[in-house]
């Protein structure tokens, strides 16, 4: 595919051209360092130096509470329909943590039965990456799951060239905004500018924890019964902040609510946390996972042992968003270190 | 598990509005619904309502919501009575449901708080330490908050009409507010009662600029050890902490797990 140039004078416009197509979301500024995916009309809007806003733009695909059918048990046989909102969109500013957060999720809801209500969003969103060329914070562990690279899963892909962004043309979607804005192609100049930024970053990001991710799968496979996660588990406030802000957790419930008629209603789905206390409670009240120690663990191998036997890659981005909104302060990353002390797997 | 045996209601079941040691902030809540109260009433058949009626019901009640603490030996003979002729009965903001800011009174000698209030007279005036409405007779369903939060009295009411249980969220404020994505007051330099305090609300204070002032009272299952924790992390004093959450809270005291 094909890379095309954008001045950054010109992003303005191009932001307004597809704004007048689309609703086009963006990270904003929120004050206290904190950013979030809002929509926006201009280039003004846009925080182009950002780091994780506070909920990962899977919120546009599976958001935090939505109708998934009405209902009618007024009739003899009830009725139902299904129903699902999914709007033309442009997601622009996407880090390469949350891209491969979006590819983790596309995974999980193209299992049969495929989830078409993400699907269907995800479909019609137009998806705009921007690279990082260094680290938004010392949180994040993108250069240990080897997110710090894009990997696929946008339409186009910005790098800050100093006074240009290069961009990647990933999908015929993405070449069609490109040509029909008439973004001009890069040159080899532009290319040679793209390979040095990619170089500097190979400088840069650097694996954050000093365990070589190829035996994370090891330690894990030892590490159940690690006193690291009962010193986790004195520390978690069961706040469930670090599961809604992860690029790759999907847990959700679902509630039929009927309106006061008594008759019509309709199904919410709504996000869920295995770190909330009645998470893993079944009906006769047992709860398999009633310790925090039990609920943090879970969270844990659900990003670096359970999706690696089922979709073959780590479920954690290294966006750093669960460390840096937990309340205890638990970092992923002093845990990772933790669990990996004598196993002799250090670089 | 426990087998629900609620009593079903009829088709229009007769209501009744009741309060206590309270504002009437909560009444002012229901009447303030708008275009909700009309389908409300469309549901049921609102007998006695203080605050917006004055017509009065001498029969059994279906359902009786109640606002407000029990202070006195007058208040408890009251809730007693309501409750025996009321098939369900719905206690509703925080006065009625965890005692509020009704149960401030409790931190005090009971004769100190009396002559404060009533002056050298006060043995005139009958009083007694705050009790939420479960202290004292059996309640079917609670609305935490003050002031409650509107749809979830609707939430609730629908249970009670279907005879099914409401139960409140064990979470924290926090997982709702995460999912409103305000910035943590924490973040702010602001401390907030969030992380202790029953979800249920939508974040409502903080998605409005305000920090969570733990009105529904506490979580089911708190963490003490990890919230000593973030509160010694943030440079906050436990006390402090603790003084905040007492305002709302105190009566948690008198439940016989210390919680509910």
């Amino acid at each position: 595919m094909n890379y095309h140039i954008l001045k950054k004078s010109g992003l303005d416009g191009f932001i307004r051209a597809l704004a007048r197509k689309m609703k086009v979301c963006a990270p904003v500024a929120k004050g206290y360092g904190n950013y979030a995916f809002e929509e926006v009309s201009s280039a003004k809007d846009i925080a182009l130096s950002y780091i994780p806003t506070i909920l990962p733009p899977k919120k546009y695909f599976m958001p935090q509470r939505e109708r998934l059918l009405e209902f009618d048990i007024s009739g003899e046989k009830p009725a139902e329909l299904a129903v699902v909102d999914a709007p033309e969109m442009a997601i622009f500013g996407v880090h390469t943590c949350d891209l491969a957060g979006i590819q983790c999720l596309n995974m999980v809801f193209s299992e049969k039965p495929a989830d078409r209500n993400y699907l269907r969003r995800n479909e019609k969103a137009l998806i705009m990456g921007l690279e990082c060329n260094g680290y938004c914070d010392g949180h994040a562990s993108c250069a240990l799951v080897g997110a710090h690279y894009p990997n696929g899963g946008y339409d186009l892909f910005f790098t800050d060239l100093g006074d240009r962004f290069i961009i990647h043309v990933n999908t015929q979607k993405g070449e069609d905004v490109a040509e029909g804005l008439k973004l001009p192609r890069a040159t080899p100049a532009d290319m040679a500018a793209l390979d040095k930024v990619r170089e500097e970053k190979r400088r840069v990001f650097q694996n954050e924890i000093g365990v070589d991710p190829a035996l994370l799968p090891a330690i894990f496979d030892r590490g159940m019964e690690h006193k690291v996660w009962s010193e986790l588990g004195g520390r978690c406030v069961s706040c469930g902040n670090c599961t809604n802000v992860c690029p790759t957790c999907y847990c959700f419930d679902m509630a039929d609510t009927i309106n006061l008629d008594m008759k019509t209603g309709h199904r919410t789905r709504t996000w869920d946390s295995c770190q909330l206390e009645n998470f893993a409670v079944v009906a006769g009240g047992e709860n398999f996972r009633k310790l925090r120690a039990e609920r943090q663990r879970h969270r844990y191998y659900r990003k670096f042992k359970y999706p690696l036997e089922k979709f073959y890659r780590f479920f954690c981005t290294g966006c750093g968003r669960c460390t840096r909104t937990c309340m205890a302060k638990i970092s992923l990353k002093e845990t990772l270190k933790a669990l990996a002390v004598g196993h002799g797997g250090r670089i | 598990m426990k087998k629900e045996t609620k009593a079903a209601v009829p088709a229009k079941p007769k209501v009744a509005f009741f309060d206590l040691a309270c504002c009437e902030g909560c009444q002012l809540q229901v009447a303030n619904l708008g275009e909700a109260l009309l389908d409300i009433l469309g549901a049921i058949d609102v007998v006695e309502f203080r605050e917006v009626m004055s017509e009065k019901w001498d029969k059994d009640y279906d359902i009786a919501i109640v606002e407000g603490s029990i202070t006195d030996a007058h208040a408890e003979e009251r809730i007693k009575k309501i409750r025996a002729r009321s098939k369900i009965l719905i206690a509703y903001g925080s006065c009625a449901t965890i005692g509020g800011v009704n149960g401030m009174k409790n931190g005090f000698e009971l004769d100190e708080i009396r002559r404060y209030v009533y002056g050298k007279d006060y043995k005139f005036f009958d009083s007694a330490p705050t009790r939420p409405v479960h202290q004292v007779v059996k309640v079917d369903y609670f609305v935490h908050g003050c002031p409650i939060y509107p749809p979830e009295l609707i939430e609730v009411l629908k249970c009670a009409l279907r005879g099914i249980p409401y139960t409140v969220p064990a979470s924290p404020v926090c997982a709702e507010c995460k999912l409103n994505e305000n910035v943590c007051m924490y973040e702010r330099g602001i401390s907030c009662l969030g992380p202790w305090t029953k979800a249920g609300c939508n974040s409502w204070c903080v998605n409005n600029g305000n920090i969570c002032y733990g009105c529904r009272g506490e979580v089911k299952n708190p963490a003490l050890a990890a919230g000593a924790d973030v509160i010694a992390r943030y440079g906050l004093k436990a006390e402090l902490v603790k003084n905040k959450f007492e305002m709302y809270n105190k009566c948690k005291e008198g439940d016989a797990d210390g919680r509910r």
